[in-house]
């Protein structure tokens, strides 16, 4: 084989009968010795996904009943039997520490999981940047989007990634509408071959600039919290001048971006045929968006934390269901509000699977990814904050030892947060506020 | 009144209640050494207050034209203390949010600068339209500034936006691409997006006051829910909000406009919490007829009956509690099961006197925006009564209260809500705060989640009678003359106009200030028109906290207004 072959000539010679064994999708003319990056030298770069959906899991059937490796994947789990397993670890007994503030139903949890601290507020992170936006600010530079939010529920106005301010970032909640912002105006496809810098973005992109230079007069008259928002503003500014900047560099040719093409819309419901139909798409939109070096990190939100998911038919929502209805005896669990749990943890399967399904190097996408599924709530029924399901699957460029259970007693949700700040190779020593602060990773799952 | 100071006769116990829960005086933050004066250069920026959809909207109408399509995602508004005016001045931009902000203005501008567009919106013709042109350029950017801008620009502003223009057009080959992009810049800009409120320097109150741009912008906001007209920037631009004449003659200009509707509309379309209406979902096997229609006009009916009874009819505010009156759509009668035989698609409709029905609390949009999917809610309707119209949070449910007591098991289960709620009272946790919640909103019971009237529930009859601190009352009549009545009701609408126009949550110190303007309003026969005035012309509307010590430690905010989702 000789290097003078790319991929497309490779097809052509196919498809007018050349008889060439070459296995489909990957190239190894594209990748180094180790297969580990591309041929260039620039490395996979290692992307993270959060995914969130509202009202935990049903105690009993998600918990590992043993620590390590070796434990039997409980019910809830089961869609990690087979090759997803070895790649993914499963945490249990890790807590909020509220630190005598409130406990906010459905705000706290999440919040402390992502900033490190309990928010006196609801709806609010008391100025602490959820870790997400540290981990973009690091490995997002060049991308087009420095993250990406949505939610395949009928409508989710808020994500829960914010710098700090009064600002969350806003959540794509239809699949057309997350496909025209990742696939739309502004897109250009590695793979094709006609490229060149779009004039009007450069002339954009150089007035745009022109909005910076307001910055020091209003920062100089400026009082100390009008001045964070100010800067966050500006920041915000810069990020639309950074996708520009994208959008005007010639992409570097990407074997597994494949563009998809654009989905039907369907009417925004939050019954669960909808949901996990939506869930499907936007699952292989934001992939691909991960594949095709749009963007480096995903915050998905699979349902706001006080979920309204319903089953076609039923006249309640899974909210009301986790409150209402009763543990039924001869199970243990409440029924209605396991099943709609179950479709939960079917959503995050989906998510999986598809990045799984990308090929990309010597593995998939999924190999090179590093992806965090959590919830609100341990109990929804109680609003527990304690053992909210927290997971981790993904190879994280062969920095995740996967196929463990963590089990740990009331230990702070922080040491995951830090754990994956530091597989996704920030220098961050210690995560967290008062006795959520931690400096300890947990180091048997990092390679 | 409010808060902390609670006076009231009826809602006392249950004020003291809240507070015992670390509720307390949420809405009164208070800064250290907020009475002293403190010098504050002129120029100081001492409010930046984020414009809300409605806002950017009706801005973008007024200044270029209501055919401007405004085509996007808007960031999600921020509600705070009980009202989004108050949110606003603390919400940021978020960088997806600027991307559609940067959608929104490229759309806008680019309507502008078309070539039909700029028939209608740009005065001047370029000399040659492939090259720049300084002076016409100028022209645009000068008109369209002051107004995006509310206030004039400032020459090296003006030049440099020129600049801008030029180089842009000399790229393109094309003045309208030039001017196309530095609008859409303009429109982005923090001057539009932000309204950053200035100071003059520091009033007779000892506190900063604003300078005649601020003025006007507080003004045309709080009258029109819109920027300043030209009317209003000339009388900025002339020094004339900073006298007593001069801002009385265009507070009664403003005020004596039609447009005062829109201004009253926003707020109450805020303090009601309207905007819950884009999220709100209903069961549709159980309520087939909630459809977007009939929350879209649910809205408007709520808004229709207010104004109209307030500004129209210059009725007194406690009356929106009693009111029978109201208009009608052919489809919310299907839902009030009302007759309909005008052809027209709002008529007036009174409700008949034993339809159990009492003013706005009674109609679809309060009844359906606080209940469940499925179901109706007292704790929420309860909830809701106390923030909206006492100013009264409520604390958030405690964690880790299993709710199975309350909800029952299988064949055990109570059938109404009434039966269900008793339960609480077992569990001293809940019920400090379900007995304010719970006996407002029980009174309500007789309407389920989409509003409709019905007399049992599950096959049994519905009791709504009710007993708050030795007041007994039944049904949504009896409390509609409770809400009537309340003191602390007024004190309330007066404490959400003043932060409205302020943008911000009152401090310590404008408790006096809401007490004085309570007074005023009491004593004007509970009249909204002639308060707004009252208000618009006292210096406190235009003052602003002075900037906070540095402090040591942040001290914990107060305990949280609740997360209204979560109550069962």
């Amino acid at each position: 084989m000789t290097t003078k072959f790319n991929r497309r000539s490779v097809l052509r010679g196919m498809v007018n009968g050349t008889a060439i064994g070459v296995s489909l999708p990957l190239l190894d003319m594209f990748l180094n010795g180790n297969a580990d990056a591309l041929a260039t030298g620039a490395p996979l770069p290692t992307r993270f996904a959060s995914f969130f959906w509202g009202l935990g899991l049903t105690p009993t059937r998600w918990e590992p009943k043993t620590a390590g490796k070796g434990y039997v994947t409980p019910p809830q789990l089961a869609f990690l039997e087979g090759k997803m397993k070895d790649r993914a670890t499963v945490f249990e007994g890790f807590t909020v520490k509220l630190n005598g503030r409130p406990s906010h139903p459905h705000w706290t949890g999440m919040a402390a999981i992502m900033t490190g601290q309990c928010p006196n507020r609801v709806n609010q992170f008391d100025g602490m940047a959820s870790f997400d936006t540290l981990i973009s600010d690091v490995n997002g530079k060049g991308t087009r989007f420095r993250s990406v939010e949505c939610t395949p529920f009928r409508s989710a106005v808020t994500s829960y990634s914010s710098r700090g301010q009064d600002s969350f970032g806003t959540s794509d909640d239809s699949p057309l509408q997350l496909y025209k912002r990742l696939f739309g105006e502004g897109f250009h496809d590695p793979n094709a071959a006609d490229w060149k810098p779009d004039t009007r973005t450069m002339i954009k992109r150089s007035v745009l600039s022109s909005v910076k230079d307001q910055r020091d007069a209003l920062m100089a008259q400026a009082g100390a919290s009008d001045k964070a928002r100010l800067d966050q503003y500006f920041t915000s500014v810069r990020e639309v001048e950074n996708k520009m900047a994208a959008e005007l560099s010639r992409p570097a040719k990407c074997e597994s971006c494949v563009v998809p093409t654009t989905p039907e819309e369907r009417a925004r419901k939050g019954d669960s045929e909808t949901v996990l139909y939506n869930n499907e798409i936007m699952s292989k939109l934001t992939a691909m968006a991960l594949a095709c070096n749009q963007t480096r990190v995903i915050n998905y939100q699979f349902t706001p934390a006080t979920s309204e998911l319903y089953l076609p038919g039923d006249s309640s929502v899974y909210h009301s269901h986790t409150h209402e209805e009763p543990v039924d005896g001869k199970v243990g669990y409440q029924p209605i509000s396991s099943k709609l749990a179950d479709i939960s943890i079917e959503g995050f399967a989906t998510f999986l699977k598809t990045m799984d399904s990308i090929k990309e190097g010597d593995g998939t996408l999924l190999d090179h990814s590093l992806v965090l599924g959590f919830s609100d709530t341990g109990w929804a029924k109680i609003h527990q904050v304690d053992n909210i399901p927290m997971m981790i699957v993904g190879g994280a460029n062969g920095r995740h030892k996967g196929g463990q259970a963590v089990k740990v007693s009331a230990e702070p949700v922080t040491r995951v947060s830090l754990t994956i700040q530091q597989m996704m190779g920030l220098s961050v020593g210690s995560f967290g506020q008062g006795d959520m602060a931690t400096s300890r990773p947990i180091t048997e799952i990092m390679a | 009144m409010i808060g902390s100071k609670t006076s009231g006769l009826l809602l006392a116990a249950a004020a003291l209640g809240a507070m015992a829960l670390g509720a307390g005086n949420v809405s009164g933050q208070t800064r250290p050494g907020e009475k002293a004066p403190v010098a504050v250069p002129a120029g100081s920026i001492v409010g930046l207050r984020r414009l809300t959809e409605g806002e950017f909207r009706r801005s973008i109408a007024d200044i270029f034209g209501p055919e401007i399509k405004i085509s996007g995602r808007f960031e999600p508004e921020v509600r705070r203390d009980g009202l989004i005016a108050i949110g606003s001045g603390q919400a940021a931009i978020s960088s997806s949010g600027m991307e559609q902000y940067y959608a929104i203005a490229s759309g806008i501008s680019e309507q502008v600068t078309s070539a039909t567009g700029r028939k209608n919106y740009i005065s001047c013709t370029p000399a040659n339209p492939k090259a720049s042109d300084d002076a016409c350029a100028s022209k645009v950017f000068s008109k369209y500034g002051r107004l995006l801008y509310r206030r004039p620009l400032t020459a090296p502003e003006l030049a440099g936006l020129v600049t801008t223009a030029r180089k842009a057009t000399t790229q393109a080959k094309d003045f309208y691409v030039g001017l196309d992009e530095t609008l859409t810049s303009m429109v982005a800009s923090p001057y539009f997006l932000f309204r950053i409120e200035r100071a003059a320097g520091v009033g007779a109150n000892g506190q900063p006051t604003l300078d005649d741009y601020s003025r006007a912008s507080r003004l045309s906001f709080m009258f029109w829910d819109a920027p300043p007209d030209e009317e209003l920037l000339t009388a900025a631009s002339k020094g004339e909000l900073s006298t007593q004449a001069g801002l009385a003659k265009q507070v009664d200009r403003l005020a004596a406009s039609p447009r005062l509707t829109d201004g009253v509309n926003a707020f109450f379309d805020d303090m009601l919490q309207m905007d819950l209406f884009k999220t709100q979902t209903k069961d549709a096997t159980k309520y087939p007829k909630y459809s977007g229609v009939v929350a879209e006009e649910s809205r408007q009916q709520t808004l229709k009956t207010i104004t109209t009874l307030l500004l129209e009819k210059n009725g007194d505010y406690r009356d929106i509690f009693t009111t029978p009156d109201t208009f009608m759509t052919r489809t919310l009668a299907m839902v009030y099961k009302a007759p309909y035989t005008s052809n027209a698609a709002w008529a007036p409709y009174s409700f008949p006197s034993d339809s159990g029905r009492s003013g706005v609390l009674t109609q679809i949009s309060f009844l359906s925006l606080f209940a469940h999917p499925a179901q109706s809610s007292p704790t929420k309707r309860g909830a809701a009564l106390n923030e909206i119209f006492f100013c009264q949070p409520v604390p958030p449910p405690p964690a880790d209260v299993d709710f199975s007591a309350v909800n029952g098991a299988g064949p055990d289960r109570q059938k109404t809500a009434r039966l269900r709620l008793e339960q609480h009272r077992t569990n001293p946790s809940c019920a400090a705060c379900h007995k304010i919640m719970d006996p407002l909103g029980l009174t309500l019971e007789k309407f389920d989640t989409l509003g409709q009237s019905r007399e049992t529930e599950d096959g049994q009859p519905i009791d709504v009678s009710s007993d708050m601190a030795g007041t007994k009352f039944t049904g949504a009549t009896g409390l509609g003359k409770v809400m009537h009545d309340a003191p602390q009701v007024p004190s309330c609408l007066v404490r959400n106009l003043y932060s409205t126009g302020v943008g911000r949550a009152p401090l310590s110190a404008d408790y006096k200030v809401i007490d004085g303007l309570t007074k005023t309003f009491v004593d004007g026969n509970y009249r909204v028109p002639a308060f707004l005035k009252t208000m618009a012309t006292s210096e406190a509307f235009f003052s602003a906290p002075p900037p906070p010590k540095p402090k040591a430690a942040a001290p914990a905010a107060p305990a949280s207004t609740a997360q209204k989702e979560t109550r069962q």
